[in-house]
């Protein structure tokens, strides 16, 4: 982080949409440069930006621009946090069906740049699957709209799926629209301890046999770093739920699971505990079916080296970690991350170093090999944002 | 020079990559191409190529654009918005010979498929084995996954499920240069800009699908379906509205005012009540508890709203019967009309009362009837306005009365189009729901993938685009350079 402080000249911290672009379109010829800060969670992702001229922070546009709740959809300002827009949505019973960390810190507009998630994307999807309508700041300063506040629209390339995950590259979003979910009448989680990965994938290919339709399934690695725990929540219709709550119990009992607890109020997990914090994050993207492989050839082995918490989402097939390098592994860890990655990468999938102490930054790639369609992507930073204004160096690529 | 057939040289040179069967320049069979579902305009194309493979699609890329002419990529030819209707001197590019389902993944519940791959033949593939495909289109059975991926298709149960954008993950695509680029990865989360998002519903202007890979799921344990008669649509509207809010995320949501259960009685012999102003025909689906409950507390709503009547199917045949009513409705009002004009529009769902009635008014100023049958559960409106060609003038006042509908739309906060592209057909009303600089955005985007406007001009942006870099259509550039094709 050392030379964004050397570079930074102002803070900046616009009060509307409009002050937001004008900011930026008053330094376009001046060429400086910008980034973007919503709760500040993650910062760190993507490399290191080259220089940063202004830092211009969301946090007040934190506005519900409109909310129609016969329509299931709302329209905010990109720095308000996640807590702030269900605790908007909660009177009506509806939500955001978005579970990612520190929703009290995170903004809508972070959220996005990072495609941030949390175990409801088993069922719901991430925020692609719930983005209806964007406006961003572009690089010159002027506003764009996108998409629209229907949750059906195909007029036009789709903007507001393009900018999750660009991570303030393209543009900055100052505003998107959702379509949101009702909230469930009842909410059940079990937990099943003591799998080894091939029972996780084994317990996960029952719910799919048994067409049970879990709304989050997730996989703690427990103490000892060889099994797992895996938590499974049903939500819905009390009768619905129930129904497959003990449908699912049957599952794991005749797979030889211990069950933690079945209570009528299941186990509530703290929220905290599908996120792994610590000042190295990694998150890999695998092919669900390759869980097994992915725990032997990548979480053991990262294991070994760093004293790290492990919860993996096996339906769709992510694994994060987080925590630091253990005493005296300082030495092993860059080849250790290196083989982790070609070992994911062999599955066709990717190991993304979301964060990491200053001993790795510098040794450590971010993101790994370059997708083959990556000369698009460059195409598309260059088009959007010709003078690399826009968070220099910092996405996929040093784009 | 002018050349208005096809030089011998490209005719050579493609036939050379496809084969002279699959390489037609014979005007009686051009005719086929000249235009999609939207069959009141019709431009006959240069040539059409018919490839086999992603490398032969990308050779023939290579060479209309040595030649320098414009490429329009085509699928079934389904489709409502002119998406593949040829422009002036163009190759188009068919991809019908391209359907083979390439892989199966369960364990991963994914497949890869070729372009030209029927949609329900994703679903039959798997049907054994209790996997679907989520996006059903009514024309499920004729329209093929490439073009269902250009125009984002929706479908009934789209509702709860999601677009084809939701489950389409990844792509082998030919690119405006002819390379062959892999979108997405078998992993979820793929590195970089989400490419998939915008290949998905870009209607054929950033590349030619030569291969997918879309996602598969397991088939609910349940679906309850029913059928509610309403006094009119306004009560109909409620019920929907009043499902939705009870919690309920119906598989779909489908509407049909009296004109359009007149048309489907007639065509299919379905015993709908004809004296009845609007009809929903629902599914819910899930586990069977779910599902017992929620077609329970729907069918209440139902009621409450002021349904006439309800019905439940009584076995698998005749619950297939009924949507089988719904999905013939567009082909059925052929019955009751000479020809008419299929519009798609979407609205806040809570606004579809108001709205149908504005719609049937601008029908009546007009003199003409309008039928509609939609995607309630989404607000995506198809108002069918009925015309006679033969009657001079009605043409045209059906195109004028569907030109206002979107105006109506717009004004209602919605959408020009929910499922069936913006294509030529829309191009010109882009402006009511974008800015000059919405579109130059969108603009853009087209420009990092296709920087010569080479696939797809004159579909979807309102007034000629070019990309800032090389000022002049290069695509008229290229031609002359080449000194064998002239624009006439
Ligand atoms: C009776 C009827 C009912 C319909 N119902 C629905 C419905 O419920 N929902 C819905 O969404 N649509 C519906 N449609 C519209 C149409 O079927 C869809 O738009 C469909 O996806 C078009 O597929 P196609 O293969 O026919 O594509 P085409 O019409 O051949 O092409 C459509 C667009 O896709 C592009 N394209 C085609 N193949 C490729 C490729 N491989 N790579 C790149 N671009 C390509 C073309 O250039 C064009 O822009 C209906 C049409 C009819 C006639």
């Amino acid at each position: 982080m050392t030379s964004q402080a050397d570079d930074l000249r102002e803070r900046l911290a616009p009060a509307s949409v409009d002050e937001a672009a004008a900011m930026v379109r008053e330094r376009a010829e001046s060429g400086a440069t910008f980034a973007f800060a919503g709760g500040g969670t993650e910062l760190a992702l993507g490399y290191e930006p080259e220089r940063v001229d202004a830092l211009l922070e969301t946090t007040r546009l934190d506005r519900v621009v409109e909310y129609a709740p016969s329509d299931m959809v709302v329209s905010v300002e990109a720095g308000m946090t996640l807590a702030a827009l269900q605790t908007t949505l909660a009177p009506q019973r509806q939500r955001l069906a978005l579970d990612p960390a520190l929703p009290e810190r995170a903004t809508i507009g972070g959220l996005l740049a990072t495609n941030a998630f949390g175990p409801l994307r088993t069922r719901y999807g991430t925020l692609r699957d719930l983005i209806v309508g964007i406006t961003i700041v572009r690089a010159d300063g002027t506003l764009a709209r996108g998409g629209g506040k229907v949750v059906k629209n195909v007029a036009g390339f789709d903007l507001p799926k393009l900018m999750v995950g660009s991570l303030g590259s393209l543009g900055l979003i100052v505003r998107a629209t959702f379509r949101l979910h009702p909230m469930p009448e009842r909410e059940r989680w079990y937990e099943a301890g003591g799998l080894t990965a091939e029972g996780v994938r084994a317990l996960c290919r029952s719910l799919i046999a048994r067409r049970l339709e879990p709304a989050a399934v997730f996989a703690r690695l427990e103490p000892g770093g060889s099994h797992y725990a895996l938590a499974v929540l049903f939500e819905g219709f009390e009768t619905g739920v129930d129904a497959q709550g003990a449908s699912w119990l049957e599952s794991a009992n005749a797979a030889g699971a211990q069950i933690v607890d079945a209570g009528p109020e299941g186990v509530r997990i703290a929220a905290g505990a599908a996120h792994p914090r610590g000042p190295v994050r990694i998150r890999i993207s695998v092919p669900p079916a390759a869980f097994v492989e992915t725990h032997r050839d990548a979480v053991l082995p990262l294991g070994d080296c760093f004293e790290a918490e492990c919860v993996a989402y096996p339906t769709t097939g992510t694994f994060l970690l987080g925590g630091f390098v253990r005493d005296g592994a300082g030495s092993r860890a860059v080849a250790t991350i290196a083989a982790a990655r070609a070992a994911c990468e062999a599955l066709g999938g990717s190991l993304v170093v979301a964060d990491m102490d200053a001993a790795l930054r510098g040794s450590v790639d971010p993101y790994g090999t370059l997708p083959q369609s990556f000369p698009i992507m460059r195409r598309l930073k260059e088009r959007f944002d010709p003078g690399r204004r826009f968070n220099r160096g910092r996405f996929l690529g040093r784009l | 020079m002018t050349v208005t057939t096809a030089s011998p040289g490209i005719e050579r040179e493609l036939s050379d990559i496809v084969g002279a069967a699959n390489c037609i320049v014979d005007p009686g069979e051009l005719r086929t191409y000249e235009c999609d579902g939207l069959t009141g305009t019709r431009v006959r194309p240069r040539v059409v190529v018919l490839p086999a493979t992603t490398e032969e699609t990308a050779a023939v890329v290579r060479v209309a654009r040595r030649y320098g002419l414009p490429i329009v990529p085509r699928g079934a030819g389904t489709g409502l918005s002119g998406g593949a209707l040829p422009v002036a001197g163009c190759i188009v590019i068919g991809l019908s010979r391209m359907k083979r389902i390439l892989a199966i993944d369960l364990e991963n519940q994914r497949m890869r498929v070729q372009p030209g791959v029927i949609n329900l033949d994703v679903s039959r593939a798997i049907a054994a084995d209790g996997y679907y495909y989520a996006p059903d289109p009514s024309s499920q059975s004729i329209c093929s996954i490439g073009g269902n991926i250009a125009e984002n298709s929706g479908g009934a149960h789209c509702l709860k499920y999601g677009f084809t954008v939701n489950h389409v993950v990844g792509a082998t695509i030919v690119t405006a240069e002819g390379e062959i680029v892999e979108l997405g990865s078998a992993g979820a989360d793929p590195l970089g800009y989400d490419l998939m998002a915008v290949l998905v519903g870009s209607e054929g202007l950033v590349g030619i699908v030569t291969e997918a890979v879309v996602r598969i799921l397991r088939t609910p344990e349940a679906t309850r379906t029913f059928f509610a008669t309403f006094p009119s649509t306004d009560e109909a509207g409620a019920c929907v509205s009043g499902i939705v809010a009870a919690g309920i995320v119906p598989a779909a949501v489908e509407m049909m005012d009296r004109l359009a259960i007149e048309a489907i009685v007639k065509a299919t012999g379905v015993d709908w009540p004809l004296d009845v102003g609007a009809a929903l025909l629902i599914d819910v689906d899930g586990t069977a508890a779910e599902a017992d409950h929620t077609a329970t507390r729907a069918v209440e709503i139902a009621q409450l709203s002021g349904a006439l009547e309800v019905r439940t199917p009584r076995d698998a045949r005749e619950r297939q019967l009924m949507w089988k009513g719904r999905k013939s409705a567009f082909a059925a009002v052929g019955r009751i009309s000479p020809n008419y004009y299929v519009q798609d529009g979407v609205i806040p769902r809570s606004e579809i009362g108001p709205v149908l009635r504005e719609i049937a008014a601008a029908g009546a100023r007009a003199g003409l009837r309008v039928a509609n049958v939609f995607h309630a559960g989404d607000g995506n409106l198809h108002p069918l306005v009925l015309f006679d060609a033969r009657v001079e003038g009605e043409e045209h006042a059906a195109e004028q009365v569907a030109g206002e509908i979107l105006k109506i739309c717009v004004r209602h906060g919605g959408s020009i189009t929910g499922e069936h592209g913006v294509g030529a057909d829309k191009a010109a009303y882009m402006g009511e729901i974008f800015n000059e600089a919405d579109l130059e955005t969108m603009n853009f985007v087209r420009c990092a993938f296709d920087p010569a406007v080479a696939f797809n001009p004159g579909k979807v942006f309102p007034t000629p685009r070019l990309c800032g870099d090389r000022p002049g259509t290069y695509v008229a550039h290229e031609t002359e350079i080449a000194g064998t094709a002239g624009r006439g």
